[in-house]
């Protein structure tokens, strides 16, 4: 699993790559905390890129989980945006896809968050 | 019929073997891709749950993984030598639940129960054993 960062507007972009399983869970959970935080810190909104997510499990989903929550305390905007049908067929079963913002593109997510400000 | 078996050490490290384990096996029987991912999630949560929960503090244990392909139908067995536990009475999470409130605990259980069609947990003598199989179209 990789991720890579990039700025485009008011958004931090953080390109997620290859499959979030537990043994990719610690790492990934480092890296969106350190997007969260600078997100937060240049006042600008959170996209998770998932284009290149090729599968996640359960213990991906609790690091997307905890970033919402700490998005949501923070005041971050924070989105998701084009999941694959497999992460997406595990988002749905879990019901995520409901308590997180999910777009179906980048540049749906980045009109999300201009719609915000 | 084609069966292939293999036994792993219950640590997480082991995570990557299983999952490649099931890949070649997914290539060898050419099977279609896009119906992968209800395996790779139930290999990975159900292991997973034997090596959280299943191993006791300072035992070596071992868990033996098999799968066969009957026909249209692949069965994924999970067998380890924890103490006696059957996932399948773990309660369902609250899928409905606002954010704050949400639990991972469970989920994965819960993901193994939707995606398979029939799971099914024995005790057999010291060891703890579950089948999940799903109709695999080819």
């Amino acid at each position: 699993m990789k991720t890579r960062t990039e700025s485009i507007e008011r958004a931090l972009i953080l390109n997620a790559e290859g499959r979030l399983d537990f043994s990719a869970a610690a790492g990934f959970q480092k890296d969106i905390e350190q997007a969260l935080s600078s997100a937060q810190q240049g006042s600008v909104g959170l996209i998770i890129d998932c284009n290149g997510l090729e599968y996640v499990s359960s213990a991906g989903l609790r690091v997307f989980m905890l970033a919402a929550r700490t998005a949501q305390r923070t005041s971050v905007y924070f989105a998701l945006c084009s999941l694959q049908q497999s992460v997406r067929e595990v988002f749905e079963l879990s019901g995520f896809n409901r308590v997180m913002t999910v777009q179906p593109d980048r540049a749906t997510a980045l009109a999300g968050l201009r719609g915000k400000s | 019929m084609k069966e292939q078996r293999t036994c792993v050490p219950s640590e997480a490290g082991q995570l990557p073997v299983l999952a490649k384990f099931l890949q070649d096996f997914w290539s060898a029987a050419q099977l279609p891709a896009g119906q992968l991912l209800p395996f790779e999630i139930a290999l990975e949560e159900i292991f997973m749950n034997v090596v959280m929960h299943g191993t006791p503090a300072g035992c070596k244990t071992s868990v033996e993984v098999s799968l066969a392909l009957s026909g249209d139908s692949l069965t994924l067995a999970v067998e380890d030598e924890g103490p006696a536990f059957d996932p399948m009475t773990l309660p369902a999470p609250d899928v409905q639940a606002p954010l704050e409130e949400r639990q991972v605990g469970g989920l994965g259980v819960y993901f193994v129960r939707q995606m398979m069609d029939t799971v099914s947990y024995a005790r057999v003598g010291p060891r703890n054993r579950l089948r999940m199989s799903k109709h695999v179209e080819r």
